[in-house]
């Protein structure tokens, strides 16, 4: 499978009457992008707002951050199954929209997380608060249940980023990277001394705001399966979860997922990027036996030499991550596992709720239970009345000046499981 | 696997109220951390565990609820790889501050919701 991946760089970001991209610069009609998002009548309001790098501004509580794309040669459009029909993507031409992201933020549940700080201390922690953001904070109808205010505001969010990708479709991009797998046959053949490698992706699928949508379908509800990796660049995974927001992936992260980015950079030199497998992290024990089964089952079928192994979450996908590796390398299959921490505030503590002698290459994103202070800053996008009470922060959250002391849990993207972030340690 | 195969464990209000009719539920108005003790002195007596003890991202003592199920069936044996998830899941809670005191009441009915719908995502594995 071949894909064109145009980049076109937007320099900023400004309202205006109509909606265009001009010479590097993204001008939004509110109007438009506000009927876009109230498309549905669950949501009662959004409010639009800009937040631009080294602003004094704080977004908080953020669900996810999507990337605007445009399909404009082959099958398909961006987010199959869910905005566009269904339909394989991953082959022709797709524009995306760089240095910039859709945030979306709601209240959906009385406990908020995922903080995206543009300045200071927490910017240096999110790698969300480099792009130029444009952010929706939606409200819900009165009556209607948390899943289904959650439901409202990740659709609207993929509207709106499809709406602004929709933009750049007549466009020329600044950049272009070709993005190309091979046939099982054809690899062997072209690549017959290059180790065969794949990618393991775990997703989270547990529940509300836990969730992981593949071409639509609910994660909860797939068997392990087999990607071409390009197929992610135009949406086919798509984000549903948010809890801990430092380690879960939002739209934006699959899209750009570095370890399909950085294997496909390998490609043909020092390996074969066979394909990406996708496998779950559901809550019932046997989901996970028969998920890592079957992931192991198909690296055996695929011949592979070397996978590499992403988690999303911790806890219970400890569980997944350490039998995925067990199983993998009990059929001779060398695997390097993705994960993060949760050493305690000092780091002392045993890192994952699961380990075992297989997992003897390990790569950290860094320790969630890390604290950091966040000092005040002039402007909040979304409600700072939950910060208090979020995962990882304490009684003592808010001092007296305004600042914020809380663990690296809260940050939207700090310790990422696919490399996204920079922490981690040696 | 048939309804009447396992049981619930849970300090959910919630949980107790959807599925009291129809399911076997043991509920005990106690912690988290002691709910999981007590689905360890189950597998202590021959219990296996169905549903990860460490489900969600809502960290323990975050949240104040946890559901999850086990066999009704006992073996003769503790079963090795409860036993394990268990122990492993007790010690994770150590990691964390004691904050599910903090929040207002609506909060809490929140955290409820959340745990159902972890529960329910196992339920409908296991009443496949």
């Amino acid at each position: 499978m071949k894909l064109e991946m145009g980049y076109i760089h937007i320099k900023d970001i400004r309202f205006s009457e109509e909606s265009r991209i001009q010479d590097g610069i993204l001008y939004v009609s509110e109007k438009a992008v506000r009927e876009t998002a109230l498309e549905d009548e669950k949501l009662k309001s959004v409010s639009f707002d800009i937040a631009r790098p080294g602003a004094s501004v704080r977004i908080t509580p953020v669900k996810d951050v999507i990337e605007p794309r445009v399909k404009v040669e082959g099958r398909g459009g961006i987010f199959p199954g869910i905005i566009s029909k269904t339909d394989t993507v991953g082959e022709g031409k797709t524009y995306a929209l760089k240095g910039m992201a859709v945030v979306t933020a709601g209240k959906i549940v009385g406990f908020q997380e995922g903080v995206i700080d543009m300045t200071g201390p927490g910017a240096e922690y999110t790698p969300f608060s480099k792009t130029l953001n444009l952010v929706m904070v939606c409200g819900a109808q009165e009556g209607i249940e948390p899943h289904e205010y959650e439901k409202a505001v990740r659709l609207a969010g993929f509207r709106v980023a499809v709406y602004i990708g929709e933009l750049a479709r007549t466009l020329t991009p600044d950049e272009t990277t070709v993005y190309e797998t091979c046939g099982l046959k054809e690899g062997i053949e072209k690549y017959p001394e290059l180790p065969r490698v794949a990618y393991v992706q775990m997703l989270q699928s547990q529940g509300l705001l836990h969730d992981t949508y593949v071409y639509g379908v609910d994660a909860k509800r797939i068997v392990p399966t087999i990607l071409s990796p390009t197929e992610i660049m135009d949406g086919a995974i798509v984000s549903g979860n948010c809890v801990s927001a430092c380690d879960k992936n939002p739209t934006y992260v699959h899209l750009n997922n570095p370890v399909v980015h950085d294997l496909f950079e390998q490609h043909g030199k020092t390996l074969n990027f066979v394909c990406q497998i996708i496998t779950n992290e559901n809550v019932y024990l046997a989901d996970k036996q028969r998920s890592s089964d079957w992931t192991a089952k198909l690296c055996r079928m695929l011949d592979l030499d070397g996978v590499i192994v992403s988690q999303e979450g911790f806890g219970n996908p400890d569980t997944d991550l350490i039998m995925n590796c067990k199983k993998i390398e009990a059929e001779g299959i060398k695997t390097v596992i993705i994960t993060d921490e949760y050493a305690g505030r000092d780091g002392k503590s045993q890192s994952l709720a699961d380990a075992d002698t297989a997992a003897d290459a390990v790569i950290t994103g860094g320790n969630a239970n890390q604290v950091v202070i966040l000092p005040k800053l002039d402007k909040v996008i979304g409600t700072l009345d939950y910060i208090t009470k979020i995962a990882g922060a304490s009684e003592q959250t808010l001092h007296e000046d305004g600042s914020l002391e809380v663990e690296l849990q809260v940050i939207t993207g700090a310790t990422n499981e696919t490399g996204f972030n920079k922490l981690s340690a040696r | 696997m048939a309804q009447n195969n396992f049981e619930i464990i849970t300090n959910n209000p919630l949980v107790l109220g959807k599925l009291r009719e129809t399911h076997y539920v043991i509920y005990h108005d106690i912690s988290y951390e002691e709910i999981l003790k007590e689905v360890r002195d189950r597998i202590h007596e021959g219990h296996r565990l169905l549903s990860h003890p460490l489900s969600g991202s809502v960290k323990p003592k975050e949240t104040p609820y946890k559901s999850i199920i086990i066999t009704t069936g006992k073996g003769m044996e503790p079963d090795i790889e409860s036993l394990e998830l268990i122990e492993n899941a007790i010690e994770a809670c150590g990691k964390f501050a004691f904050k599910a005191d903090l929040y207002g009441a609506g909060v809490y009915k929140d955290f409820q919701l959340i745990d159902w719908t972890l529960l329910k995502s196992a339920l409908e594995s296991a009443e496949i």
